[in-house]
C-alpha cells in the first residue's frame, strides 16, 4: 500500500529519524541480550543434561538416575585403561576380580546412584508448604478483598505483605531455625532441655522445644516465603470476579459467607489455584530457608523406610494401625534430602571431575525441567482461564 | 391451626441466636479471616523477635570475650602483630617486582625449559599404562622372564616413539630443536633414570641467564632477602609473648567454662527435692570450682618485656626504611618500575605503622574496661572476621558488607540499563509478535531457581571470564588477565540476570501507568515517538523506574545462593586501590557467610549470635529498601489524571 501511494507529507530520512531508529535498536538489542542470555543458559543445561538423563534406546529415561537414591560413586581403573563404575558394595567384587589387573580406584562422593531422595525430599516439603500457605493466604486474601478493603489495620497488613515479600531468603532460614526448629511446641512426655516453656497437659506435656530439622520445620519455613506471593495473587483473582456476583447473592438475601463461598470462591478458585503452581515453583526452587531447617547432604534411606522394630507375630490391628501412623508421620518428622540442596552440595562441597559433573548436569536438569514446566503450566493455564473467563 | 402471629417487628428484629463469646456466626468467620490476614504482621514481629532472641545475646558475649582478650594481654600482643602481619604482603611484593626486573632477561629460557619438561610429562602421562606394566614387571620377584620383559619394552618403546612424533612442540623451539626433541623424547623409559641431555641444556641454559639476571639486579635481590629476614628477631620475641599469654587465656576460657558447667549443677541442685542429690551435686560443683587466673600476676613476664620490645620494632622500622631508602628505580621495564614504585610508596608506610605502634605499646592497660560502645563498634566497624582460630575470634562485618555492597553495585550498574530499555522498548515500541517472546522468557528467569544459577556460574560464567580475560585484544580492561574464576564480577553478572524480572515487570507497570492523556497531549503538540518516550512518558513513570531499582537493590542484597557459591568466599576487604579491577576479586558477603557457617557452630557460642546479628541486620537493610522504594513512589506521585 505505502509503495503504490506513498505519504505526500512524509519528509526525508532527517537526522531525527535516524536518531529514533537508533535509539530503538539500542533498545531492541539490550531487549534481546537478556532474551539470548536466558536462552543460552537454558540451553546450556538442556545440552549438558539431557543426556545424562535420557537414554537413546528403550526406557529412553536413565531409569537408574531417577529411581536409586544417592550414594558415593567408585570407579575402579584396570591396567589396560578401563574404567568400571560401580557402587560401595561392587567395589570389593570387582576388585577381587580383577586382582592383578586393577590399577587404582576413585571415590566421588555423593555423584553415584540416582536423585530419588533428593526430588522425594522436595515435594514432601512443597506439598507441606503449599498446604500451609495456601490455607493461611487464601484466608488472608478473602479478608483483604472481600471484609475489609480500606482501613488502617488493611494498610498495615498490606505494608506486612511488601515487606514480608522482600526478606531475604536466608533471613527466613535463621526465622524458621530460631521458631520451628529450636521453639515450636510438641506434645511430650519428657521435655528436652532447652525448653522455652512446659505447660503440663492432662497425659503429657507441652513442651516448647521445637521440631528438630525435620519436613515440617522446612515446609513451614518455605510457606512463609512464599505466602506473599499466593496472598496477592489469590487476591487479584478474588477481585476479578465481577462485584455483580456479590451484589446478586446478597440481593437474594445471602449472608456474606454464603456470598463468598457460594458466587465468588468458585470463579476464583481455578485461578488461585493456577498462581498457587507458581508458588510451587518458588518453594521448590528456594536453598537457603531449607538449609538450617529441613535439608540433609545425604541420607541412604527414603523418608518412610524408617526402621521399626517388628511386631510380634499375634500383634493385633491397633499395633500394626498405630505402627503405620507412626510410620506415616515419620515421613514428616525427619529430614530429608531435598533437590535444591543437593545441587549446591555437588557444585560447593567436592572436587570437580568428569564424574561429579555428571551428576551435577543431571541434577540441574531434572531440576529445572521440573521448576520449570510447573511454572510454564501456571502461565500457560492463566492465558487459558483470562480466555475462558471473561466478564 | 390459626394461631396468632407474632408482631411484625419481632419477627424481623429476631434476635440473633447461637452466639458464643458475643460472636455470632458471621462474625466468627469474619473474626477467622481477619485473624488470618494478621498473620503477615505477627511473622514479620516474630522474625524480629526471634532474630533478637538468638542474637541479642552477642553484644554481652563479644564484650566478654574481648575483656578476656584484653586481660590475658592479646591485645597488646596484637598490637605489634597486626602492622607486622603487612611486612609479608610487602615482601611478595617486593619478590614480584623482582621477578617483572627480571622476567625480560630470563623469561624465554624459562618458557623453553618449561615447555620441554611438559613435554616430558604430557608423553609420560600417556603412556603411563605400559610405563606402570614395565616397572611392575622390573620390580617384581623372582624376576621376570627375559621374553615378557623384552615384550613389555617394545610395548612402551612403540607407545613412546608414536607419542613423540604426533605431539605437538611448542612454537618457541626451531624445526632443528624440534626434531631433536622428538628423537629424545622418543627414547625415553624408565630403565634410564637421568634426563635427556636436551632438557639438561635447557636447564643449564636458563640457570645461566637466572644468575645472570640476579647479578644485574643484585641490588634488589639483596633487599628482598633482607625485607625477609628483618622482621625475625622481633617475630620470635613476639612468639616468645604469644605463647604466654594465649596461656593466660586459654587458662580463662577453660575457667569460664567449668563456671558456666557449675551454675547449671547449683541450679538443678536448687531445683531438686531430694536432699541426697541435692548434696551430690552440691558436692560436684564445689568440686568443678577453679579460681579464674591471676590477669596481673601472668601478664607482668610480658609487661617486663616491653622495653625490648619495643628496641625490636624500633630497630625493625629502621631497617625497613633503610631497605626503602636503598630501593633505586632506573632499571627494568616499566612495569616492573611501577610496581617498585609502589612498594617503595608502602614501606615507608609500613615503618610509620610499627612506630605508631611503640605509642600504642606504652598507653597500653590491661585494666581498662570493655566498654559496650566500642563492642558495637568492634562489630560494625571491624575489619577482621575471623572465626575457629586458635588466637582470637573477632566477628568485623565491615568486610562482609563492602563485599555485599560491591556485588550488589555490579549487579544493579548492569541490570538498570538493560531492563529499563527493555521495559521501554516492550511497551512502546515492540510489536505484538515480539512482546509474545520477551514477556514470558523474563517471566521464565524468576523461575530460575537460584542455586541453578550459581552452578552455572561455577561451571558455565566462571570459565568464560577467565578464557575471555586472556584474550589479547581485551588486555586494556582493568584487572585482566583474572586470577580467580570465582568473583565478584561473576556474581554481579548472574545476580543482575536475578534482578532483571523484578526491575523489568515493575518498570513496565509503571510505564503502563501513565495516563494516556499525556501521551495524547504529546503527540498533538507535534512531538516525535522518540521525544513523546523520553521526555514525557519516562519523566512521568521516572519515580516507579526508581522504585524498581529499589527493589531490585533489595532482591539483590538478600540473595544467597549465588554469592555463596560464586562470589569466591574470601573474607576480606577488597583491595580497592586496585582501582576498578577490584571487581575480579573473590568476596565474601553477608548473606553466604551465614549459609556457610550457621550449620557448623554450636547454638550459643559468640560466633552463632554473630550470625544471628548479621541476620537482623540484613533484615534492617531489607526493610529499609522497601520502605525507601515505597517513599520514592510517594514523593513523586503523580497527580490522578
Amino acid at each position: 500500500m505505502s509503495e503504490l501511494n506513498p505519504n505526500p507529507f512524509a519528509g526525508d530520512m532527517t537526522s531525527a529519524r535516524r536518531q529514533e531508529s537508533a535509539v530503538r535498536w539500542f533498545l531492541r538489542l539490550s531487549t534481546a541480550l537478556i532474551v539470548v542470555v536466558t536462552l543460552s543458559i537454558v540451553a546450556h543445561i538442556f545440552i549438558k543434561g539431557a543426556p545424562i538423563t535420557f537414554r537413546s534406546e528403550f526406557p529412553f529415561v536413565n531409569v537408574k538416575f531417577l529411581t536409586e537414591l544417592p550414594g558415593t560413586l567408585h570407579v575402579i581403573f584396570d591396567k589396560q585403561g578401563h574404567a568400571i563404575e560401580t557402587d560401595v558394595n561392587g567395589a570389593d567384587a570387582i576388585k577381587k576380580q580383577l586382582g592383578e589387573q586393577f590399577r587404582e580406584e576413585k571415590t566421588i562422593s555423593y555423584s553415584g546412584g540416582g536423585i530419588l531422595g533428593p526430588i522425594v525430599g522436595t515435594a514432601l516439603l512443597v506439598v507441606v508448604s503449599v498446604t500451609v500457605a495456601l490455607f493461611l493466604g487464601v484466608a488472608s486474601a478473602i479478608y483483604l478483598s472481600e471484609y475489609a478493603s480500606h482501613g488502617k489495620r488493611v494498610e498495615m497488613i498490606r505494608l506486612a505483605i511488601l515487606n514480608l515479600a522482600g526478606v531475604p531468603s536466608v533471613v527466613f532460614g535463621l526465622f524458621g531455625l530460631g521458631a520451628f526448629v529450636l521453639t515450636a511446641p510438641v506434645l511430650t512426655d519428657t521435655p528436652h532441655e532447652r525448653s522455652l516453656l512446659v505447660i503440663p497437659l492432662l497425659f503429657t506435656k507441652l513442651s516448647f522445644q521445637g521440631w528438630d530439622t525435620c519436613v515440617l520445620s522446612g515446609g513451614f519455613t518455605l510457606a512463609f516465603v512464599i505466602l506473599p506471593v499466593i496472598i496477592t495473587a489469590s487476591e487479584q483473582c478474588l477481585q476479578a470476579v465481577p462485584q455483580g456476583f456479590r451484589e446478586t447473592s446478597m440481593a437474594l438475601g445471602a449472608t456474606r459467607w454464603q456470598t463468598i463461598w457460594r458466587a465468588v470462591l468458585p470463579f476464583a478458585t481455578p485461578g488461585i489455584l493456577t498462581s498457587s503452581i507458581l508458588g510451587i515453583a518458588r518453594a521448590a526452587g528456594e536453598t537457603a530457608p531449607i538449609m538450617f531447617t529441613a535439608a540433609l547432604a545425604f541420607k541412604d534411606k527414603l523418608p518412610w523406610q524408617k526402621d521399626m522394630t517388628a511386631l510380634p507375630p499375634d500383634a493385633g490391628w491397633f499395633a500394626h494401625w498405630e505402627q503405620s501412623v507412626e510410620r506415616f508421620l515419620g515421613i514428616f518428622t525427619e529430614s530429608v534430602q531435598a533437590l535444591p540442596y543437593h545441587i549446591y552440595t555437588l557444585a560447593a562441597r567436592i572436587p570437580h571431575n568428569e564424574y561429579s559433573e555428571r551428576a551435577q548436569y543431571g541434577s540441574v536438569f531434572v531440576f529445572l525441567v521440573l521448576v520449570a514446566s510447573l511454572a510454564a503450566t501456571s502461565i500457560w493455564m492463566r492465558r487459558r482461564l483470562r480466555a475462558k473467563y471473561k466478564w | 391451626m390459626s394461631t396468632e402471629r407474632p408482631p411484625l417487628h419481632q419477627l424481623i428484629l429476631k434476635k440473633q441466636k447461637g452466639t458464643f463469646l458475643g460472636l455470632d456466626l458471621q462474625r466468627a468467620i469474619r473474626f477467622f479471616f481477619a485473624s488470618n490476614a494478621s498473620i503477615t504482621i505477627v511473622v514479620l514481629a516474630l522474625i524480629m523477635l526471634f532474630l533478637l532472641r538468638e542474637g541479642a545475646g552477642f553484644l554481652s558475649t563479644y564484650k566478654h570475650e574481648l575483656e578476656i582478650y584484653r586481660r590475658s594481654g592479646l591485645e597488646y600482643c596484637d598490637l605489634v602483630d597486626r602492622p607486622l602481619s603487612k611486612q609479608q604482603e610487602l615482601s611478595s611484593k617486593l619478590r614480584r617486582a623482582l621477578t617483572a626486573s627480571m622476567d625480560p632477561i630470563i623469561q624465554e629460557a624459562r618458557a623453553r625449559r618449561d615447555a620441554a619438561f611438559l613435554l616430558k610429562r604430557e608423553i609420560e602421562e600417556e603412556t603411563k599404562l605400559p610405563r606402570e606394566a614395565l616397572e611392575s614387571a622390573l620390580e617384581k620377584q623372582p624376576p621376570t622372564a627375559p621374553d615378557a620383559l623384552n615384550a613389555l619394552r617394545q610395548q612402551l618403546t612403540q607407545a613412546t616413539q608414536k607419542l613423540a612424533q604426533a605431539v605437538s612442540v611448542s612454537p618457541l623451539f626451531s624445526p632443528e630443536e624440534a626434531s631433536r626433541l622428538r628423537q629424545e623424547m622418543a627414547k625415553l623409559s624408565p630403565e634410564i633414570s637421568e634426563l635427556p641431555p636436551m632438557l639438561l641444556e635447557l636447564s643449564a641454559v636458563f640457570s645461566t641467564r637466572d644468575r645472570e639476571a640476579k647479578k644485574q639486579f643484585a641490588e634488589l635481590v639483596d633487599a628482598s632477602e633482607v625485607l625477609e629476614e628483618t622482621p625475625e628477631p622481633l617475630r620470635e620475641l613476639l612468639d616468645e609473648l604469644k605463647e604466654e599469654v594465649l596461656a593466660t587465656k586459654e587458662a580463662a576460657v577453660e575457667h569460664f567454662t567449668l563456671e558456666e558447667g557449675r551454675q547449671k549443677l547449683l541450679q538443678a541442685a536448687e531445683s531438686t527435692r531430694d536432699a541426697d542429690e541435692k548434696a551430690d551435686l552440691l558436692k560436684e560443683a564445689e568440686a568443678s570450682k577453679t579460681p579464674e587466673p591471676d590477669y596481673v600476676e601472668s601478664i607482668k613476664p610480658v609487661i617486663e618485656r616491653r622495653d625490648e620490645l619495643i628496641q625490636a620494632v624500633s630497630k625493625y622500622a629502621k631497617d625497613i626504611e633503610i631497605v626503602a631508602a636503598g630501593l633505586h628505580l632506573e632499571t627494568g621495564t616499566e612495569e616492573a618500575k611501577k610496581m617498585l614504585a609502589r612498594v617503595r610508596q608502602q614501606l615507608p608506610e609500613h615503618a610509620a605503622e610499627m612506630r605508631a605502634s611503640i605509642e600504642k605499646l606504652k598507653a597500653w592497660r590491661q585494666d581498662k574496661s570493655v566498654s559496650i560502645f566500642s563492642v558495637i563498634a568492634a562489630f560494625f566497624f571491624g575489619t577482621n572476621w575471623l572465626t575457629n582460630s586458635s588466637w582470637q575470634d573477632f566477628f568485623g562485618f565491615v568486610p562482609l558488607l563492602a563485599g555485599s555492597m560491591v556485588i550488589a553495585v555490579i549487579a544493579i550498574v548492569i541490570a538498570t540499563p538493560l531492563s529499563v530499555s527493555a521495559a521501554i522498548y516492550t511497551n512502546q515500541f515492540a510489536s505484538e509478535r515480539e512482546k509474545e517472546w520477551i514477556k514470558p522468557v523474563i517471566e521464565f528467569i524468576q523461575a530460575i531457581p537460584s542455586v541453578v544459577l550459581g552452578f552455572i556460574g561455577i561451571s558455565l560464567v566462571g570459565d568464560l571470564i577467565k578464557e575471555m580475560s586472556g584474550w589479547a585484544c581485551l588486555s586494556w580492561l582493568p584487572g585482566f588477565p583474572v586470577q580467580e574464576r570465582l568473583n565478584m564480577f561473576n556474581a554481579g553478572c548472574l545476580l543482575a540476570l536475578m534482578a532483571v524480572p523484578t526491575m523489568f515487570s515493575l518498570a513496565e507497570d509503571a510505564l503502563n501507568n501513565v495516563p494516556q492523556a499525556y501521551i495524547d497531549a504529546s503527540d498533538a503538540l507535534g512531538a516525535t515517538k522518540l521525544q513523546t518516550v523520553f521526555r514525557v512518558i519516562v519523566p512521568a513513570a521516572l519515580s516507579g523506574i526508581a522504585a524498581a531499582v529499589l527493589l531490585g537493590l533489595g532482591r539483590v542484597i538478600g540473595e544467597t545462593m549465588v554469592v555463596l557459591l560464586v562470589a569466591g568466599n574470601r573474607i576480606a576487604i577488597p583491595d580497592f586501590s586496585a582501582g576498578p579491577g577490584v571487581i575480579f576479586q573473590p568476596a565474601h558477603t553477608l548473606t553466604g557467610i551465614i549459609a556457610q557457617e550457621l550449620g557448623e557452630v554450636s547454638r550459643g557460642s559468640a560466633h552463632w549470635q554473630a550470625l544471628f546479628m548479621v541476620g537482623i541486620v540484613l533484615f534492617v537493610i531489607s526493610l529499609g529498601v522497601n520502605a525507601c522504594a515505597r517513599a520514592v513512589v510517594r514523593r513523586f506521585e503523580l497527580p490522578k489524571a
